[in-house]
């Protein structure tokens, strides 16, 4: 019987070893990549871009967003049709499903980042506050990076 | 049916590969206008604060986008990209070739302001803008619009305006549209073939 007593103890401490790794730091429910602010000179507005994932099981929904950098910061997508470009405010949020994500990148979704307090440098971090609905907390601080204007 | 392969076959499927890398007939990847519209003419004031006309541009060939500062996401994505078309091309066309920008936003976009921004970009980025009068005489001239939001809380307002660069030859007769859809090497090849022409 030494070999099933072997095989049951090998099965509890597999058993163990999975509830662990389950124990382990939850994951994120969201993740935030490549967050820029492309450097605009002169004092107008900036974009800012990134990829957010929702990981959680979840539907949650970005509502808004603020930063200590700039005085306002509004959530915009630009539309290029018929030859002409324009931006809407994305005045319902950005809905992201579990398991997919939201990308914010030139040409189309951007955080339009106006009124900037203070002269930004490339490679500066900026930090941007994200605000959610469906995740709790609900304001997620992200560092952006500045890079150059020249930069997509 | 017939699977087999004629000269007919063939020649439909290249078309249809050249329709899929996006260029037209005559192998553009913008749009071909040479005789649609009339050569460039227009007053202006420039980012020195000089008044200029056209004379500004006499002799050499050049590629104008309209736009304005306050605009983050899709100016400064086109402009990086004609810039960087530009650096692309071969001597001495990349150096003959001058940028300009006209901001259809004059209440905001003063000559210092135009200065900051079109040097971000190139040192050949020439800014311009004018009274409403001025520009409505130049974008008329090329079937195109702009036009102003509602102004916001703080006094912001979006504006809406032509996605597309207008490349004119040194004749300053416009020959092609650079849709926005164009990427830098496309951008490149389509001003490299009409800057070469005889």
């Amino acid at each position: 019987m030494k070999l099933a007593s072997a095989i049951v103890a090998l099965v509890v401490l597999l058993a163990g070893a999975l509830w662990w790794v389950g124990q382990m730091a939850p994951e994120s429910p969201i993740e935030v990549d490549n967050a820029r602010v492309r450097l605009v000179p002169g004092g107008g507005p900036m974009a800012g871009y990134m990829e957010i994932r929702n990981h959680s099981d979840d539907v949650i929904r970005l509502v808004g967003a603020a930063s200590p950098a700039f005085g306002n910061v509004m959530i915009h997508r630009t539309i290029l049709s018929d030859g002409r470009a324009r931006m809407q405010h994305q005045s319902d949020g950005v809905r992201i499903v579990p398991g997919d994500s939201a990308v914010f990148k030139p040409r189309d979704l951007h955080l339009m980042l106006m009124q900037p307090k203070g002269a930004l440098e490339v490679g500066d971090q900026v930090e941007i506050v994200l605000r959610f609905e469906g995740i709790a907390p609900a304001e997620w601080p992200v560092a952006f990076t500045v890079v150059p204007v020249t930069l997509e | 049916m017939s699977l087999a392969v004629t000269p007919g076959r063939i020649i439909a499927t290249i078309a249809l590969v050249l329709l899929a890398a996006g260029c037209d007939d005559e192998g553009w990847h913008g749009k071909n206008i040479t005789g649609l519209m009339p050569e460039l003419e227009f007053r202006l004031t420039d980012e020195n604060g000089n008044r200029v006309s056209e004379d500004v541009f006499a002799g050499r060939p050049v590629a104008m986008y309209f736009g304005f500062t306050h605009c983050p996401d899709i100016c400064p994505t086109t402009l990086a990209r004609l810039a960087a078309a530009t650096r692309r091309l071969p001597e001495p066309i990349s150096q003959d070739l001058q940028l300009a920008f006209v901001s259809v936003d004059p209440a905001r976009d003063g000559p210092e302001q135009l200065d900051k921004y079109t040097g971000a970009f190139s040192d050949r980025m020439l800014g311009l803008t004018g009274t409403q009068k001025q520009l409505q005489a130049l974008t008329r001239r090329y079937r195109i619009t702009y036009g102003y939001d509602e102004p916001d809380a703080n006094g912001d307002y979006e504006v809406s305006h032509s996605s597309a660069i207008f490349v004119f030859d040194a004749e300053l007769e416009p020959r092609l549209m650079l849709l926005d859809s164009l990427e830098v090497p496309q951008m490149a090849e389509d001003l490299e073939r009409l800057l070469t022409m005889p």
